[in-house]
């Protein structure tokens, strides 16, 4: 077991009380009679659409086609009949095409055993192209198509290959459940990537809350010859960042060099899917929780279901609940209608208690300091908030605008609650906006 | 135009502005020496750029010539300023000794009002003096406030004139006694200076907020 | 938290009011009121209400703390009410004035009106003598006189006629026969009177563990950070001891930090203005330097200078420095090889 070489700096410790028990296992969905899976649930263009209303479609059908390298393969998560092609608003705002199932006809493949297939003996390209087929994106928050990141020029390698277990959001634990369920098949996915990136150096980095996993993992990197190390890294949110977590294992990943790679273990147990059992992603483990949730758990969901229907799997909501977030407490949106679906980058729900989302009057800043403190990327976020609104976004870029990622470390910290999230995003746009 | 806002010009003659607004009888005779002399060298200045005009300026130091006209400036200034000097040490030995190193700079701040105004856009004579005069005003009245502020808050007191029965010093009863002394510091005339400034600043820009508001008009 | 600061003054104030009575009570008062009437004045025009956040209360409150409990109340009024138009509002107000608003109101106090600002009460039980003058006002004028060859400030202070309470002759009786005889010291007369604050002097700055025990609830709380109080106290307490000596012609070492750190308003000053947020550098980095900076600005200006205790002249110099110290400390933006600025 190897510790960070580095401890790193900045980051925020909200009261994250995880709610879901810590050996609740994951709990299967049950499968929504009705599922919208939008075409767009990566980053880059949105899948083409290959079927029109009325078309029946077997459960892991593809129905959306990758438009291009910068996309990915969208598939019916449910046997059944195409009801509807339409125009469907996503919890961020964005609008794309969507393709709403009606459940119907058999299961196929579900509750079946699938056989194994060998993969040792198959090509870079064979096995590329089957993740790729399948549909795979990062489950941890990037949604980038993960046969983009597998694929590097051949005769080079990686020097440092990550399998980030460490949590990007406080309160969530879906990869904790998932590392405790399927640690083997976790391993075998790894050693996938390895032979696709040929890395110097490996390392399965777990966030403390999977501190007792170790052995385990260690156990099965001997057991399977893999050459890996376990470290065990701050979970303090938001240090499941890819980056934060290269800074942390000592590696720095300069911008435009390919020689990082950095996998959820998610995505990783996707890719054994993919590769193995050659099933296409059509569904994710996520964890549903929040005071007003009646019994928070970690589900297995497919795409497409509803926001309603999941809660109602997990006992419903309390009167108290006042606001629905979907991804993390911390950088998750805030919804406004349960009939959203879930999709490939939903990695929880977090239901919060009036208290708690009622929004706070923005008094001056006072210079305190305390978001410099929580900025784990080092940058002042008080003086790019204050650039960014007297118009001088131009000025803030200079300061390091880019760079901010949006993890809400500095409002999150801020004493005169100033939504500076909100802030630097609009000078974001500013910037896009004067380039444009 | 940025030179009809006469606090601010003040910024250029600092030196002397906050060593003469100690007390109001200073300020006064300050303002009376730079107007003066503004006046006399502008009216100077006109009368010789007119005598030159007409010569097409061939090398630097031609009469019509941009340097030429500083050096005519300077000359002019300085030796105004130098007259106004001997004249207060004969007449007013007091007022002299209270100015002392300060009366010389009257000249510095005569070429800071006058600058670009004489002789270079060939104005009537009338509209020359009145333009002159204007500034002058202009940079009396701030002196002069300034220094009736911090005379009066800093040391209780405002001095003026001996005139008939009155000695020439206007006591305030309470202030005197526990004046606020900070002001009569070389600080607390920057402050009076900043607020004149800032309040100067703020009615142009009210005025040429509403231009029916009357005075911003001409 | 502006609040909460308050309130971890309010020991060290009623310790205050009982040493100096009714006349300390007014001022403590007449500093609030005339803080809570400027900020008024000169926001509600604008259609701000800005009283909430306590930052007027605690300017009034640490200029009343600052000032002698026998000041005539106009003082104290003109001084809160210079702090809040003139430093805090003629900026923009909370958040953007550059100079603490307390410390610019009492450097103001301390220019205009010196006599008024140095009419000291005698405290409560305190030696009867013919000047009231808190003790390290009382060392300078002793320093400043000829003769001065004793080597610690108390000594100096004895040898030049300052008389301390009859209850610290007492106390420091009783402790050098019990328990400091046997290992063949005694403790110089004075030690208890000054320690425990029960000399005359500013209001809410005579009592040090009164002072401490608010900031020792700031600093557990979390609303002050170590870094600035720490290096302050550190880099004062270090010059003072090397270099303390060298005006009464004592040569190095011979400083006496320790009746330096437990008079003036250098705890008060250290923990509870310094450390104010918006006038301080906002890296750690940037408040260790800023500390340091501060240590040696009141060295000097306690030792050398004549404006007070030197406190509040160096902090108002040091809020020069901190957007400077915030430009120079902040860190390379992480993932980048370039400066951050």
């Amino acid at each position: 077991m190897t510790y960070p070489t580095k401890l790193p700096r900045g980051g925020v410790d909200p009261p994250a009380e995880t709610l879901v028990p810590r050996d609740s296992g994951i709990t299967n969905a049950a499968v929504p009679s009705r599922a919208l899976i939008p075409l767009l649930q990566h980053s880059g263009k949105p899948a083409l659409c290959l079927v029109k209303p009325g078309d029946r479609v077997k459960e892991g059908m593809l129905i959306g086609n990758a438009d291009g390298s910068r996309s990915a393969n969208v598939h019916a998560t449910i046997p059944g009949i195409v009801v509807e092609v339409g125009e469907h608003c996503l919890p961020t705002g964005e609008v794309c095409t969507a393709v709403a199932i009606e459940l119907g006809g058999e299961f196929e493949t579900s509750g079946k055993p699938r056989s194994r297939r060998e993969w040792e003996s198959l090509s870079r390209l064979d096995l590329l192209e089957r993740i790729r087929r399948a549909g795979v994106v990062g489950l941890g928050g990037g949604s980038i198509p993960t046969h983009l990141k597998l694929a590097i020029p051949p005769g080079s390698a990686s020097s440092i290959f990550v399998a980030n277990g460490v949590e990007s959001e406080p309160s969530i634990c879906a990869d904790d459940a998932l590392l405790r369920e399927k640690p083997s098949d976790i391993m075998e996915g790894l050693r996938i990537c390895q032979a696709l990136l040929t890395p110097a150096r490996t390392v399965i980095a777990l966030g403390e809350q999977s501190e007792d996993l170790v052995p385990e993992f260690e156990r099965l990197v001997r057991q399977k010859g893999i050459k890996a190390d376990v470290a065990v890294l701050p979970s303090r949110y938001p240090h499941g960042h890819e980056q934060l977590v290269l800074a942390a294992l000592g590696s720095r990943s300069p911008a435009g060099e390919q020689s990082a790679t950095v996998l959820n273990v998610a995505t990783l147990y996707a890719i054994f899917e993919a590769v193995i059992l050659d099933k296409p992603l059509i569904e994710r483990v996520l964890t549903v929780t929040g005071s007003p949730v009646s019994h928070p758990r970690n589900l297995k969901v497919r795409f497409g279901m509803g926001v309603r229907d999941l809660l109602e799997e997990c006992g419903g909501l309390s009167s108290g609940a006042a606001k629905i977030v979907m991804g993390g407490p911390m950088r998750g949106v805030s919804v406004d209608s349960l009939d959203l679906p879930v999709t490939k980058v939903t990695s929880g729900i977090v239901a919060f208690e009036g208290l708690a989302a009622r929004p706070h009057a923005e008094l001056p800043c006072i210079r305190c300091g305390s978001c410099i403190e929580a900025c784990p990327w080092n940058l002042v976020p008080t003086r790019l908030f204050k650039l960014v609104r007297i118009g001088a976004a131009a000025a803030a870029e200079r300061e390091g605008l880019s760079s901010c990622t949006e993890c809400g470390c500095c409002a999150y910290s801020c004493p005169s609650r100033i939504p500076l999230v909100a802030v630097l995003r609009q000078g974001k746009h500013a910037l896009r906006g004067s380039d444009a | 135009m940025k030179s009809e806002d006469p606090p601010a010009l003040l910024f250029l003659g600092l030196c002397p502005a906050i060593a003469v607004s100690v007390r109001v009888i200073d300020a006064l005779w300050m303002s009376a020496g730079v107007m003066l002399v503004l006046l006399l060298s502008g009216l100077a200045m006109e009368l010789l750029s007119r005598e030159s005009s007409g010569n097409e300026a061939r090398h630097s130091f031609d009469r019509g010539s941009p340097a030429a006209r500083w050096m005519r400036a300077l000359v002019v200034t300085s030796f105004l300023t130098a007259s106004f000097e001997a004249g207060l040490l004969a007449l007013a030995p007091a007022a002299s000794a209270a100015l002392g190193i300060y009366a010389p700079l009257i000249a510095v701040n005569c070429l800071v009002l006058g600058r670009g105004m004489p002789g270079t856009h060939n104005l009537p004579t009338r509209r020359t003096v009145v333009g002159l005069l204007g500034r002058g005003i202009g940079f009396a009245a701030s002196l002069v406030a300034i220094a009736l502020v911090r005379e009066a808050l800093g040391a209780g007191t405002i001095t003026l004139f001996a005139l008939g029965g009155f000695g020439g010093t206007i006591v305030i009863p309470m202030l005197v006694e526990q004046p606020l002394r900070a002001l009569g510091f070389a600080g607390g005339g920057l402050l009076c200076l900043g607020y004149l400034v800032a309040v100067s600043r703020a009615i142009s820009r009210r005025a040429a907020a509403n231009p029916a508001g009357g005075e911003a008009a001409q | 938290m502006t609040w909460l600061v308050g309130l971890c003054l309010l020991p060290a104030a009623g310790w205050g009011v009982f040493l100096f009575g009714t006349p300390a009570l007014i001022v403590l008062a007449v500093s609030i009121a005339a803080a809570i009437l400027a900020e008024l004045a000169s926001t509600l025009p604008f259609g701000r209400f800005t009283l909430r956040d306590g930052s007027a209360f605690l300017t009034g409150f640490i200029v009343g703390l600052l000032m002698p409990a026998g000041a005539p109340a106009c003082v104290p009024a003109a001084a809160s009410a210079f702090a809040i138009l003139v430093v805090k509002q003629s900026f923009g107000g909370l958040g953007r004035n550059w100079m603490n608003p307390a410390m610019g109101g009492v450097v103001f106090a301390l220019l205009s009106w010196p006599g008024p600002m140095s009419q000291w009460i005698a405290p409560k039980g305190g030696a009867v003598q013919g000047a009231v003058m808190p003790p390290l006002e009382a060392l300078r004028a002793a320093m400043a006189g000829p003769g001065a060859k004793e080597t610690t400030p108390l000594a100096i202070l004895s040898s030049s006629g300052f008389t301390f309470s009859d209850l610290d002759s007492q106390v420091l009786g009783w402790i050098n026969t019990h328990v400091f005889s046997p290992m063949g010291i005694s403790l110089p007369p004075g030690t208890f009177d000054v320690l425990i604050g029960h000399v005359a002097g500013g209001i809410g700055i005579v009592s040090v563990p009164l002072l401490m025990l608010g900031a020792w609830f700031l600093l557990f709380r979390g609303i002050i950070r170590w870094h600035l109080p720490v290096m302050y106290l550190g880099t004062f307490a270090i010059l003072a001891a090397v270099f303390g000596g060298l005006g009464s012609g004592n040569g190095w070492f011979a400083g006496g930090p320790g009746f330096h750190l437990f008079s003036g308003s250098l705890v008060l000053g250290a923990f509870f203005v310094a450390p104010d947020p918006v006038t301080s550098p906002m890296t750690n980095k940037g408040k260790c330097i800023f500390g340091i900076g501060l240590g040696t600005l009141t060295f000097f200006l306690r030792f050398f200078g004549s404006l007070g205790d030197g406190v509040a002249a160096s902090i108002v110099l040091g809020n020069c420095a901190a957007p400077l110290l915030d430009r120079w400390t902040s860190r390379r933006v992480t993932g980048t090889q370039g400066g951050a600025a």
